[in-house]
Parts: structure tokens; C-alpha cells; sequence
């Protein structure tokens, strides 16, 4: 038996310790916010907190989380229901499109703005880089992760004559 | 311009969703470890028989399981293309950013580092630490005895 | 999770038909019956109802919109939301003509059943002009919706869903609804029906002070007969359509609860990896599952025949057990095939068709004069390779086959095809599966094919209990229907004015659609357009724009030569070209001018210009690259389109920005190569993607040019990215990209 405290949320699952979490939470845990991608740490997908440190859960085992906060995409909101202003950001500026990344973006962009509030372009970039969204979002990503920041509002891009 | 006839041109469309296929082959072999419900075969050797025998063929066997979460990047087969990482069959020994089918990142290519036991925990445990511009971006083995395990199994690949 | 159909149960946010709804034989809706003849001909409402309502306090007006006691108003939408907007959009639509009150508007995707073919985009599609009397409407419209039945298409592509079904169907159920209503309420309250008025879900009478909710009328309203043709509202009294309504598929997209194909929940469910023959066309020749029989959770080893897989008690432990899976394939024709030798074939049937040979698309005039007496020769050929899908949910499929039933989960862009497919891989009968839709992690023509739901199916009926497969990464992009390599060689002639005379094309495959090739939009007096097939093993797939993804970039890049040649600019001669054709013009000035076309830019830097009509939507970019780094980086995209009328602004900029990116992920970096048959690349370390530190700015400019044909959205924005980005490339360096992708070029 592996004990794991996710979401709060303290939890016991007897799984092959090598298990990535991916599956363990999608699986065993029945939580499936967490989406699989790739499989080799390369879109982002399936990015979690771990200690709130983004991870990429299919290639982390079990075992790396033992004792450890993992947290999902299911426990950013608050017990009422309140998403997080990452969250709230995304619909404001209508980000997701298929929605199939954006678990992962959210939990990539909370990640960057709780350690760093107030995050420059630069930053941004080098923190979402391994997110891939194949409905190519980033500029509204972007914006949005600027807005939950308090940078700026989103603004209309589109003009119709 | 000749008109084009646009019902030809739905027609790819059409045959494309409504087709069916040639009718569903069955299998052509089927084999059932075990039915849904029913106990899990024990693995033919358990840690705790098999360290009796041979501590060292213990860790090889931990680390070939933890093994896994690597494999998604890294064969071990000799002989075999490099895929989204280098190929380790036989990495003990061998210099960092040797192999010719794989494009190592700069940074690894002039690391210097010839791969040991040590040299290998160390850039498992913290591979952009080890090696600054790493393209290694994941698969960093934080648990001590599991790194430990994963190198010895490692080192396995490279005698055998 | 309890039983089977909690999925169908659960998000009832989205609203999808209720358990009870499909199997309570025994629930009938309150005697709900509208004879929907416009709307769908030989009204189903009766056999509809006990799918779509829940029997008591809701009332069907005809297949795509019900009325709850509660007042709210569910639109039934018959295509797949995978991120376009589609819901939402249709629903405004019908929301709109309907005057209902959008706050209590609920989206219900409609069941995968044949009363929900995609017949308004058969007759867009084929033949888009015909009007007929009141009287004879319901003829055509049965005539077309018999036809499509008969095809079994319910399709969500081909950018079609708002100006086929939306513009016809949808706000025309939404106009006949209201208009039901309105008779109901003036029959009750004894007043002209040309005294009622409505708004916001509200039926009114002035003159009285009379004031109901819809859903006070909704039973009276079996009464009415639904008209043929209910008077639809002009532009000038939209109230949500032309607005950038919220989508309503969002707030469940950021807090984990969308469910997609992958997600799927069946009690007793099992997992299963699956590796198919690498050469398409081979089968497995040997099998040796030594290794996998002692794999922790495995419970079954299956050969296929064309593909192993493994079942487990987990996806991960079925991976590792396929893993190490030892198999050897038959030989084909295939092995034979690596890239360069493709495009070798390409060459020698090329030369072969010569000057006259191959088939003949459109011709006009005497190309083969115009061309021998031209002041001025262009020619040139371009290449493109394969590209996959690559869509960010891995393929999958949840299957149960049991007691002659077959249940599927999937996200599909045509429901009733896949549930089509699973009844022939099943062996059973259409009626005895039942296909259950979800969202679609991305669908860009890929979820359009049936491969995954037949392979599904074939193990879980292998297996006896739920199966849910799911795709490797590598499997997904090594086994995908592609969009097809090709060769195009182009002759051009100008006069000595520097003016267009002549336009020879020939190139490989035609796929989808057929103008794709053509340029009927330009002005140029001889003109012909031959392509020839070329045989290959690999198969071939609608990708995001179908065939004018590669015509776009070849037809533009040409374009840009023959401009050059005349010693033109590219903007001027293709002025030029379309001159006359008011609204081509409107959108080629637009992006032109929002670009500050004249204004230089730095040195290094350059700005090109392309121009494709597609999907029924007219579309002009201008790019701005920036050639000082190490590799070609694109600063900003300016897009100007004209799709007739948009109806959710923000939901069609999304996918002008969407479609520019798979378009510029592709420039940049994409290909698929084969080598002895098989595809090289397998993951996104060799197949890779656009990432947002490579993300241009974009900015979108909307002309509204003809509320009455609209054009797609999906699609569109993707053709003229390719050729802008390279036609940028040549004006900052003088260098003529006439292969993609740009990775393969050298700008040193």
C-alpha cells in the first residue's frame, strides 16, 4: 500500500510503486481532470503539483509522491466550488478550444504565479513552453495568465466591420 | 472557370464516413493469463526468497522495475534507434554524448563526464543540475534507493 | 460510478440523453407532437421524445429544440463540440430566431441516430442555391434528408456546421418554434397572432397586458402546424447572433470535470494497449508474449491478425506487458518505400503525364499557346510531405460487447459512422449498439475515421467484458491517416505588361475538396489544372483544410513568383488579378492596409501576402517574419475574413488564431517521412509542435459580406498561413521556399 495525500485529501492505493502517477490518479483514484499525452514528459498534459512544484505525472512514479501533496486540476477550486484566478481567468478570456491541455496549462500557469506573481513575458514563456495546446491557445493562455496576475485585462482582438 | 460539379466533390467526404470496413477479423490468437475478478499470478520470484539468493540480482530485478517510468524515452536493446532519448544499452563506461543516432544537447556533448556509478546517480538525481542545458527535461529519480536500483540495472545492460 | 451508463448520466451540465430517456421503453412524453415538416420531414418528434425528453414536464417542439416546464429552452445540437464552438454558436442561433432568453438556454448534443444526419450540409454542399415554393419545400427537404440517411452521414467537418445545419436547420427550427408558440398562445388568448410579441423566453400581448412563458404553451403548441418556411429574422434584429456569446463548453474545460473519449467509465472496465503492424497493409506474422504473460496485471494477450494488444488491469501495465511483446510482420509492397523514393514516384508520373497527360480538373482557353507566346516564363514545383494529426487526446475507444448488445464511448466527429463501424466489427445490428459521444480532445479530421472504434470493439468482443483502448503517443502518430505528400509543378505566362496570361497546374492526388486546386478567383485567361494519382500504401486522411493545405502554400507561393517575375508587388498584381470581384478585393485592401503594407521594416525582416478562398470563406494574411536569428521566427499574423456573416465573433477569431497555428506548426516543423514503409517520427520530440515562446501576435480583422451564405470557420484561416510565412521568408532574403518544411531549408 502506497499512502498519498491528494487534494487534501489523504489516500491509500496499491499499485507497482513504478506506476506513474498519471495513472494511479486517473485510475485507481478515478480523478480524470489529469490528461495523458504524451507519455514522455513532452506536451504538458498531464501536469501536476507535487509540494505545489509542477511535475509531469506520467513520468513520475508513485513512490516520488509518498508522503507528499500531490494536487490536481479537481483541487484548485475551493470546498464551495470558487475556481482559482487562474481559472477564472481562463473563461474570462475564453482560452480552452478542445480543452483536452488545459488542465495542465492551469496547473502550469498556478504554479508560475504562486512563485512568481507578477511573471514577465520571458518568464511566461520559459514556465508554459513544455505545455503543448495543439489548438494553439498561447495567446490567449498568455494573456489570460497576465490577467490572473492583475498585468492587464484581455482585450477584444477581433474588429468587425 | 469550368464549373465544378459539387456533388462529386462531397463524394470523398461520403465514402469516407459512410464505409464500413472489410468485416472485423476475430483474433488470430488469444491468450488469457487470467479472467477479470480472479487472484494475480505471484511473481515467480519474490523479493524476499530471491535476496537470500543473491542481493545483487535483487536490486538489478527493483531497478529493472523501476526501469519503467524511463522507458518511455530511453531502449535498452543493443543495437537499437536511439528514440526520444539515447539508447543506454551499455551506457557505463561510454562518454557522455557518444552515440551517433541521437542529438544530444551541447551542453551533455561537452560535459566531459564518462559514465560511472556515481556520475550516473548523480545526474539521475538532478539531471539539469548535473548538466545545465540538459534536454533531459523529466525522468529525474529523487528516491535514493530506486536511483541506486536503476543503475545497478543499468550497469547490468552494460556487462552482460 | 455505478453502472454502465454513468457516463450518459453524468455531465448533465452538458446535458447529454438520460439513461432513463434511452431504455424507459414505457416513458412517452406528454403527448408532445409537432408535425415538423420543414425542420425534419415526416416529424419524428414521437420517436424522439422518449430519447430526448425526461417524459413528464418537458416538451419536444421538433428534433432540435424542447421546452421545460421550468421555461428553460434546450437546443439539440447534431454535431460534436471539439473546440470550435459549435454548441454554442448553433444554439445562438436557434436561441436567436426563437426570441428565447439565452440565460435559459441548455445545449443537449443529439444521440447518434439517424434522424440526426447532417442533411442541411448535403444540400449546402450540393446544392447550395436552389430555393423552392413553400409548397415544395417539404419534398426537397425529404428528398435530401432520405438521401443522407441513406449515406448514414452525420458529420461534423469540412467547416460546415454553422452554414449548413446552423443557418439552415437551426435558426429555421428556432423561427418555427417561436411561431408554434405565438399560434398557441393567440388561439388561447383569442388575439390575431399579429398581435404577439415575444422576447426573452416571454410570450406577450400589448393591447391585453398579457404575459406568459414559453413554457406555459409549450404542450398547446402540439396543436399548431409547424410552416414550411418560417419567416427568419433580417440582420438588422439579431439580438444574440453577431455576438461574442461565452461558449458554454468552457467553465467545465478549467476545473477537470470535461469528459472526453479517454475519460469514459465502465464499471468492470479493463485497459488495453495496442501496437499495430508498422507497414500498413502487413499483418503479424509471429507473436512471442513469453516475457508479457508474467507481467504484473496482465490478463490477456491478443493477435490480431493486423495488430497485438495487450489487456490489463491498468493502461500502464498493459504498455509495459505490450512492450515487451516480441513480433515479426509479413512483407509488403511498402517496405519497399522510404521519402525519397516517394517523391521519386511523384517525379517519374509527373514526367510521364507531360504536357497533356494526367486527368484534366478545369480548363479554360489554350494554355499551351498563351504559355509558348508569353514575354515572360515562370516555372516552378513545390513539396510537401505527410503531416499527422497529432490531436492532443491520444486515439481511444471504450467498447462492450455482450449478450448481442455493443456499447461504445468514443469522441467522434461522425457518431452514427462509428456506431455504424462498431456494429460491422461487432457483428451485430445497427439498432443493437448504442454509440455514446463525448468531447473530442481535438478532432481536425482525424475523429472522423473508424479505425480506432473498430479495433476497440474487436477486443472487447475478444475479451467478453468493457475494454477501454488507448493509444501510445507513438502509436498515434505512426498509425494515423495522413495529410497525403505531394509534388505540384506550375508553368505561368505574363504579357509584356506584366500581366497573367496563362495558368498550367499539375500536381499529385486529389483528395477533398475539389476546388481545392483551382483558381477560379483569379483573372487569368488560359488556365489548366491536371492532377494525377500516385499509388502508396500509406493511408490518407482529411487534415485540417484537406487538400487546400498544400494547394494554399503551392497556389500562393506561385502566385508570388509570377509577381516577381512581372517585377510586380505581391499585393498589387494580385489586385490585379482580382479585379472586379468587389468583395475578394474588400479583404485583400483590409489586410493590407491593417498590416501597414507600404511601411518598411528593419533590415532582416520581411512581409508576405497570400490570399485563399476556402470553405466557402474569404481569407487574406499577411505575415511578418524575422530572419536575423538562427531560424525563421514569425512575429505577427494579420488575418481579414469575410465568412458572410460570423455569428459568435470571438468563437471565429478563436479559430482564425487556431488554424494559423496548426498551419504554422506544420511550416515550421512538420513532417512525416517514411523509411522501409514504416513513419519515422513517433512522439512530439521528432514530430514537434509549436509552443507558446514561438507564438506570433495575431490580429483579426471580420467583414460581414452576405448575411444570407455563410462561410466556414474552422478551416479556412489555415491555407494562406504557409505560403504568407514563405512569401515573407523571400521578401527578406531573397530565398524562394519551395519545400516544406522550413527545417529542411537552409537560411544561413
Amino acid at each position: 500500500m502506497i499512502k498519498l495525500n491528494v487534494n487534501g485529501q489523504d489516500k491509500e492505493v496499491d499499485v507497482d510503486p513504478a506506476t506513474p502517477i498519471l495513472w494511479v490518479v486517473r485510475e485507481n483514484l478515478e480523478m480524470t481532470g489529469t490528461k495523458f499525452g504524451c507519455g514522455i514528459a513532452q506536451c504538458g498534459a498531464c501536469t501536476v503539483h507535487l509540494d505545489g512544484k509542477p511535475i509531469r505525472s506520467c513520468s513520475t512514479p508513485i513512490s516520488d509522491a509518498e508522503g507528499k501533496a500531490i494536487t490536481t486540476i479537481e483541487g484548485l477550486a475551493t470546498e464551495d466550488g470558487t475556481l482559482n484566478k487562474v481559472q477564472q481567468a481562463w473563461i474570462e478570456a475564453q482560452v480552452p478550444q478542445c480543452g483536452y491541455c488545459q488542465s495542465g496549462q492551469i496547473m502550469a500557469a498556478t504554479a508560475l504565479l504562486e512563485r512568481n506573481p507578477q511573471p514577465t513575458d520571458e518568464q511566461i514563456d520559459t514556465a508554459m513552453a513544455g505545455n503543448v495546446c495543439r489548438c494553439g491557445m498561447y495567446g490567449r493562455i498568455r494573456s489570460a495568465i497576465k490577467a490572473a496576475a492583475g498585468i492587464e485585462q484581455p482585450a477584444a482582438k477581433e474588429t468587425v466591420a | 472557370m469550368k464549373r465544378l460539379s459539387a456533388a462529386a466533390a462531397l463524394m470523398p467526404v461520403l465514402i469516407l464516413t459512410a464505409c464500413g470496413s472489410d468485416p472485423a477479423p476475430e483474433p488470430v490468437e488469444q491468450i488469457v493469463v487470467r479472467e477479470p475478478g480472479a487472484a494475480p499470478v505471484e511473481p515467480a520470484a519474490t523479493t524476499s526468497e530471491a535476496s537470500e539468493v543473491d542481493g545483487e540480482a535483487v536490486l538489478i530485478a527493483a531497478g529493472q522495475s523501476a526501469y519503467a517510468v524511463c522507458s518511455g524515452c530511453h531502449v535498452v536493446e543493443a543495437g537499437a534507434a536511439s528514440t526520444a532519448g539515447p539508447n543506454l544499452h551499455a551506457v557505463f563506461g561510454r562518454a557522455a554524448g557518444a552515440l551517433d543516432d541521437f542529438a544530444y544537447s551541447d551542453a551533455l556533448k561537452s560535459s566531459d563526464i564518462s559514465w560511472t556509478e556515481a556520475e550516473l546517480d548523480a545526474y539521475l538525481a538532478d539531471p539539469a543540475g548535473k548538466v545545465p542545458g540538459t534536454t533531459m527535461v523529466a525522468g529525474a529519480v529523487q528516491d535514493d534507493e530506486r536511483r541506486k536500483a536503476i543503475v545497478a540495472y543499468l550497469k547490468s545492460l552494460s556487462t552482460s | 460510478m455505478s453502472d454502465a451508463e454513468t457516463m450518459t448520466d453524468t455531465p448533465k451540465k452538458k446535458g447529454k440523453w438520460t439513461r432513463r430517456a434511452f431504455i424507459g421503453a414505457g416513458v412517452v412524453a406528454g403527448g408532445a407532437l409537432v408535425v415538423g415538416v420543414a425542420v425534419r420531414p415526416g416529424n419524428p418528434t414521437d420517436r424522439l421524445s422518449p430519447m430526448l425528453t425526461n417524459g413528464k414536464d418537458e416538451q419536444l417542439l421538433n428534433a432540435w429544440v424542447k421546452v421545460g416546464a421550468d421555461n428553460i429552452v434546450t437546443a439539440i445540437i447534431p454535431h460534436v463540440e471539439m473546440g470550435q464552438g459549435v454548441f454554442t454558436a448553433l444554439a445562438q442561433m436557434l436561441a436567436d430566431e426563437m426570441d428565447a432568453d439565452w440565460s435559459k438556454v441548455r445545449i443537449l448534443e443529439s444521440p447518434a441516430i439517424d434522424q440526426y444526419v447532417s442533411d442541411s450540409i448535403g444540400r449546402e454542399f450540393i446544392a447550395p442555391n436552389l430555393e423552392v415554393p413553400e409548397i415544395l419545400e417539404p419534398t426537397v427537404a425529404g428528398g435530401f434528408l432520405e438521401l443522407v440517411q441513406a449515406m448514414g452521414l452525420q458529420i461534423t467537418g469540412g467547416s460546415f456546421s454553422v452554414r449548413g445545419t446552423g443557418q439552415r436547420a437551426m435558426r429555421t427550427a428556432g423561427a418555427a418554434a417561436r411561431e408554434m408558440l405565438v399560434a398557441a398562445a393567440a388561439s388561447e388568448w383569442d388575439v390575431p397572432a399579429s398581435e404577439i410579441t415575444t422576447a426573452d423566453s416571454m410570450i406577450s400581448h400589448a393591447k391585453s397586458g398579457k404575459s406568459e412563458t414559453f413554457a406555459k404553451f409549450a404542450a398547446a403548441a402540439e396543436e399548431q402546424s409547424l410552416p414550411a418556411k418560417p419567416k427568419l429574422k433580417s440582420p438588422d434584429n439579431y439580438k444574440l447572433m453577431g455576438k461574442p456569446i461565452a461558449r458554454t463548453d468552457i467553465p467545465e474545460k478549467v476545473d477537470g470535470s470535461a469528459l472526453f473519449g479517454i475519460d469514459a467509465k465502465v464499471p468492470g472496465m479493463k485497459y488495453a494497449a495496442v501496437k499495430a503492424a508498422p507497414v500498413v497493409g502487413a499483418t503479424v506474422e509471429s507473436m512471442d508474449a513469453t516475457a508479457a504473460k508474467s507481467m504484473p496485471g496482465v490478463l490477456q494477450i491478443l493477435n490480431m491478425g493486423d495488430f497485438v494488444a495487450v489487456v490489463a488491469d491498468g493502461y500502464w501495465q498493459a504498455q509495459q506487458a505490450l512492450n515487451s511483446v516480441k513480433t515479426t510482420y509479413s512483407k509488403t509492397e511498402g517496405d519497399k518505400l522510404d521519402q525519397a523514393s516517394l517523391f521519386k514516384r511523384y517525379d517519374k508520373h509527373l514526367n510521364e503525364a507531360g504536357a497533356d497527360g494526367g486527368d484534366t480538373e478545369t480548363e479554360e482557353g489554350d494554355v499551351g499557346e498563351a504559355f509558348a507566346n508569353a514575354a515572360t516564363k515562370v516555372e516552378a514545383e513545390y513539396k510537401v510531405p505527410f503531416l499527422a494529426h497529432a490531436t492532443m487526446e491520444p486515439m481511444n475507444c471504450t467498447a462492450w460487447v455482450r449478450d448481442g448488445k455493443c456499447d461504445v464511448w468514443s469522441g467522434h466527429q461522425s457518431p452514427l459512422g462509428a456506431r455504424k463501424a462498431a456494429a460491422e466489427a461487432a457483428g451485430l445490428d445497427f439498432d443493437d449498439v448504442t454509440y455514446h459521444n463525448t468531447y473530442l480532445g481535438g478532432g481536425f479530421g482525424r475523429r472522423s475515421e473508424n479505425d480506432n472504434i473498430e479495433m476497440a470493439v474487436r477486443i472487447a468482443k475478444a475479451a467478453g467484458y468493457p475494454v477501454k483502448m488507448i493509444w501510445s503517443r507513438e502509436e498515434d502518430t505512426m498509425q494515423d491517416h495522413y495529410r497525403p505528400s505531394a509534388t505540384s509543378r506550375f508553368q505561368g505566362g505574363l504579357d509584356k505588361n506584366g500581366k497573367a496570361v496563362s495558368w498550367s497546374n499539375i500536381h499529385t492526388h486529389l483528395f477533398d475538396p475539389a476546388d481545392a486546386p483551382t483558381v477560379p478567383y483569379y483573372n487569368i485567361a488560359n488556365h489548366k489544372i491536371r492532377k494525377i494519382d500516385v499509388p502508396t500504401h500509406l493511408r490518407f486522411g482529411p487534415w485540417r483544410s484537406v487538400d487546400h493545405s498544400q494547394h494554399g502554400f503551392f497556389i500562393e507561393s506561385f502566385v508570388d513568383e509570377m509577381a516577381e517575375a512581372a517585377g510586380k508587388d505581391g499585393y498589387e498584381f494580385r489586385r490585379e488579378l482580382l479585379a472586379g470581384s468587389k468583395r475578394h478585393l474588400a479583404i485583400l485592401d483590409k489586410v493590407a492596409k491593417m498590416s501597414g503594407w507600404d511601411k518598411p521594416l528593419p533590415e532582416g525582416h520581411g512581409r508576405g501576402i497570400a490570399f485563399v478562398p476556402s470553405f466557402g470563406s474569404i481569407i487574406a494574411q499577411v505575415a511578418e517574419v524575422d530572419m536575423t536569428g538562427k531560424k525563421p521566427k514569425v512575429d505577427k499574423v494579420y488575418v481579414a475574413a469575410d465568412a458572410g456573416f460570423v455569428v459568435n465573433p470571438d468563437g471565429f477569431t478563436a479559430q482564425m488564431e487556431s488554424a494559423i497555428v496548426y498551419g504554422l506548426t506544420a511550416t515550421l516543423y512538420g513532417e512525416i517521412s517514411l523509411k522501409d514503409g514504416a513513419v519515422q517520427q513517433s512522439n512530439f520530440h521528432d514530430y514537434q509542435m509549436l509552443r507558446i515562446n514561438e507564438m506570433p501576435e495575431i490580429e483579426v480583422a471580420i467583414i460581414n459580406g452576405d448575411h444570407k451564405r455563410l462561410g466556414g470557420g474552422g478551416e479556412p484561416s489555415l491555407p494562406p498561413l504557409a505560403p504568407a510565412v514563405t512569401n515573407a521568408i523571400f521578401a527578406a532574403t531573397g530565398k524562394r521556399v519551395r519545400e516544406l518544411p522550413l527545417s529542411k531549408n537552409s537560411f544561413a
